[in-house]
């Protein structure tokens, strides 16, 4: 595929886009012929588009989002990667709602990425990034086939109106189908004006934003059709399995392969070397003609290994080094405002929380499928971001961008771990060292756990200053496993606030993990002001109120300014639908707390209610309540938090690693545990009303909020204080 | 590596498979039916649920070898059996995200319904909890199951 430069300059031209939306732009392949279902394998051959933007069987392709058949089938190429986050739904409702498409010909297709300017998903952010683009790239399309009806009736434009995929003529019975009407599109010249300005419905006039409307991808799902990257087949395909340094930045002294090599089906045996600054292990590639010889032919493999460095890092040593540096390193400012004299305190009040390290265990092990070519290469593989695997190929095995094609499936899961690309990268060096085989390299379950990019360690001081119970001023300090930074989303209106962290370096590597440090500062901060209220005898409830004024607007030079009166009514409705301060009986109590979510402006509310039912903890309800701004799909938003409230619970409950000289101890699921559907409690989610002119993320959202709820509602079923994940399971062990 | 015949989805498949080979992977590499899932390889996770006799089992802890002569199901057979209002249900609770464990979690479930068609709340629970999702459609899950059960009687 070329770039089509008239098209590209298109979007960008149009002064639509903020800088991140360009770059958040691919350019899109099209696709060929006779309608397939969506989603369907193999992949299909690119369709050539020709100048004029039609291609040789008349379809038309609007920008890089959308193609129209001439059947009337409406292919939306999603910009974003799928991964269960419901994107392939959202966003073409948005698109189909200015675009008065007919909803059941709207079909989803999946990146197909050769250019660098390719997209990252994360952060709450798809629907939130490309909620105006999509709408105007509907709006337009509109106007242009309300023009072509109208050449054809040779009638004004406004005597025409578009519905349900038609274009019909006022007062009379004349209609004319979208896929009719392709072939006579004309795109006039001054279209970036057009586009620009096109009107957009008002939101009194939705008629699909704000529904239910059915998942696009689940019909396939039930079915087993899904494409996950791991299902890929092409003719001459290899499986490889690699065996890696099991201590990050290892290295590889030697191997023996004579056992493995003599396992039926195992092909080539090399070793995978490359400078290990985008986190690739040494390793050793097993080429099979299957994924089980593959794995068989890893576990013969004899290497000897150079652990280096991190090999001597112990974790309670590491620990113990955090928590000394907490009270001695002052620590870098991040966060300052307002001013206080500790003098003028009467009180103060300081309490740590301990977050640990966290797996991502995402159930499609990583994979990808990669053919090196020499001077190009093809990888098919489930992402968030394709721009970082293609920059990493480019560096490490240096194919220029242009030759690097990407084909971008759906994932089964990525709550940030996809972020990460070594995993791709290495299917490609596995592809050259094995002379240019087609290959599928997969994690095993172990490899997932042993070399996952691990949510960092993250320890937090509380400290709070008070005069007569009146709080003055609050402190935050973090210790952090070298990612990241304190986020410092410190919103309860308290005269002096102050943020600063202290980064240390862990034993393995860490990425995103679903609510990034939102999850231990989101514990942290409603643990803590929870100890704070009951300390100074007040009621939970009745004290957060109390520190979030109304109509406020808090500046945490983020992304987005914190809107309290949101964050207020997320709390306000938790606490109504969550029956706050009900009689609970004996053994048994609620906990409440409330987070924002400023990479999306979210925000989230939990009441949660845990019971003591012979020794166990029993979460037994959750209730949440999540603004996230105009709602483009109600039951999804809910989705969305029911997950994030599971997330939360298996790592409650679950959550952690344990070490030994650098080596991940955990390898599956026996022992890297997580929330099974016997241990969920009801899970009650409710959305908040609002006038946001726009939608806001929500994926990440549910999760901070619970931790605390679960935690403070511990305390009050049993009076004990949890500073530190995870819990036990047992009140005995608490 | 033996030539051998298995039937899958009422059909028959013959070829050289490793008879040690675990069933999940000859389905998913050897046959191409890649609705069934690899999640751990060691029946911890039923992301590779598929039902052998008629019983739920995980095709990753069962070899070709002791998969001959039995009747084997899996996702891909579904729509055209009696249980295809069982994936009805599913779309109307709108139970699947990322989908990845979906597969498992059709296959465990229609286990139960075939052994136990009147199943109590605790009894779905049981069944189900060898399957893991974490996604956390937990709820939804439940949810399809008791709305099957509850149309077919
Ligand atoms: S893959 Fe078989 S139970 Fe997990
Ligand atoms: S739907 Fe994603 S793991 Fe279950």
């Amino acid at each position: 595929m070329e770039t089509n430069g008239s098209r590209r300059e298109f979007l960008k031209r149009t002064g639509l886009a903020s800088g991140g939306l360009i770059v958040g732009l691919n350019f899109l392949e099209s696709c060929v012929g006779e309608i397939v279902q969506n989603n369907t394998f193999p992949n299909l051959e690119p369709l050539q588009v020709l100048e004029n933007g039609f291609d040789s069987i008349g379809a038309i392709e609007i920008t890089d989002f959308l193609q129209i058949r001439p059947d009337g089938h409406i292919f939306l190429n999603l910009t974003k990667y799928e991964m269960g986050q419901g994107v392939s739904t959202g966003l073409s409702s948005i698109l189909a709602e200015e675009l008065e498409a007919d909803w059941e010909k709207i079909h989803v297709r999946y990146i197909k990425s050769s250019v660098s300017e390719s997209d990252t998903t994360g952060g709450s952010t798809s629907t939130l990034l490309h909620w105006d683009l999509l709408r105007r790239a509907g709006a337009f399309t509109k106007l242009l086939l309300i023009d072509a009806a109208a050449k054809q009736w040779t009638v004004y434009k406004d005597q025409c109106y578009a519905e349900n995929g038609y274009v019909h003529q006022h007062g009379s019975n004349l209609k004319l189908g979208y896929g009719e009407l392709v072939g006579s599109i004309v795109v006039p010249k001054d279209y970036r004006t057009l586009f620009a300005e096109v009107p957009l419905k008002y939101k009194s006039n939705f008629k699909l934003i704000g529904k239910n409307l059915k998942s696009k991808i689940i019909p396939d799902i039930v079915t087993g059709k899904h494409p996950f990257s791991i299902d890929v087949r092409l003719p001459k395909m290899k499986y490889a399995a690699v065996l890696r340094c099991p201590v990050f930045k290892g290295q590889l002294i030697n191997f023996d392969s004579t056992e493995a090599l003599n396992i039926s089906g195992v092909e080539q045996i090399v070793p995978i070397k490359l400078d290990t600054s985008d986190n690739i292990r040494d390793g050793i590639a097993v080429i099979a003609n299957s994924t089980w010889a593959a794995f068989q032919g890893k576990l013969a493999l004899k290497a000897k290994w150079d652990l280096g460095v991190n090999a001597g890092v112990e974790h309670g040593k590491f620990v113990a080094d955090c928590y000394k540096k907490l009270t001695i390193d002052e620590g870098t400012e991040t966060l300052s405002i307002g001013k206080f004299d500790e003098s003028e305190a009467d009180e103060f009040i300081s309490h740590s929380y301990e977050f640990p390290y966290q797996h991502h265990a995402c159930m499609e092990p990583l994979n990808a499928t990669s053919h090196f070519k020499g001077d190009s290469c093809e990888m098919w593989v489930g992402t968030q971001s394709a721009d970082k695997i293609i920059t990493n190929i480019e560096k490490h095995l240096g194919i220029p961008k242009e030759r690097i094609k990407i084909n971008c499936h759906p994932s089964g899961g990525g709550f940030g771990l996809r972020y990460s690309s070594e995993y791709a990268l290495e299917s490609m060096v596995v592809s050259k060292a094995a002379g240019g085989e087609l290959v599928k390299m997969c994690y095993s379950r172990e490899d997932d756990i042993k070399f996952d990019h691990l949510n960092p360690f993250e320890l937090n001081k509380h400290r709070i200053g008070l005069k007569n119970g009146k709080p003055l001023s609050w402190e935050l300090k973090s210790v952090m496993a070298n990612w990241g930074g304190v986020l410092g989303w410190m919103y309860y209106n308290i005269p002096k606030l102050s943020a600063s962290q202290i980064m240390v370096e862990g034993f393995t590597q860490v990425g995103a993990w679903r609510s990034v440090m939102a999850n231990a500062e989101g514990f942290s901060t409603e643990c803590f002001i929870d100890e704070v209220a009951h300390e100074l005898n007040r009621d939970p409830l009745e004290f957060r109120l109390s520190l979030l004024p109304r109509n406020a607007m808090v500046d945490f030079k983020h992304s987005y300014k914190c809107n309290i009166s949101r964050l207020r009514g997320a709390l306000e409705l938790v606490a109504k639908r969550g029956h706050w301060g009900k009689t609970m009986s004996k053994s048994s109590g609620q906990g409440i707390a409330v987070y924002p979510y400023m990479h999306g402006n979210g925000y989230g509310a939990t009441v949660a209610e845990v019971a003591i039912v012979n020794d166990m903890i029993k979460v037994t309800k959750v209730t949440t309540a999540i603004d996230c701004g105009l709602v483009v799909n109600p039951d999804q938003v809910k989705q969305q938090a029911e997950g994030g409230v599971v997330w939360a619970l298996s790592a409650i409950f679950y959550g952690g690693t344990e070490y030994i000289d650098g080596v991940v101890e955990r390898s599956n699921f026996h022992d890297n545990k997580v929330l099974r559907i016997d241990e969920t409690p009801e899970i009650e989610v409710h959305i908040c009303q609002n006038d946001e002119p726009q939608p806001w993320g929500v994926g990440e959202v549910a999760g901070p909020p619970t931790y605390a709820a679960v935690c403070n509602a511990i305390y009050a079923a049993t009076g004990k204080r949890v500073r530190k994940l995870p819990i036990a399971r047992t009140y005995s062990q608490l | 590596m033996a030539i051998i015949q298995l039937t899958i989805n009422n059909e028959k498949y013959e070829g050289e498979f490793d008879t040690n080979m675990p069933l999940l992977w000859a389905l998913r590499d050897a046959i191409g039916l890649t609705g069934t899932k690899f999640g751990c390889g060691i029946a911890q996770c039923g992301a590779c649920t598929v039902l052998l006799d008629g019983k739920a089992i995980r095709s990753c802890g069962i070899t070709v070898q002791s998969s001959i002569g039995k009747d084997i199901q899996t996702i891909e057979g579904v729509e055209d059996s009696m249980y295809r209002s069982l994936q009805q249900a599913w779309i109307e609770e709108q139970v699947p995200q990322c989908g990845y464990c979906q597969s498992g979690q059709i296959m465990s479930a229609i286990g139960l319904i075939k052994s136990n068609p009147n199943p109590t709340e605790k009894q779905i629970l049981d069944a189900m909890s060898g399957n893991i999702c974490r996604c956390g459609t937990y709820p939804r899950i439940l949810k399809a199951i008791k709305s099957f059960i509850k149309s077919n009687p």
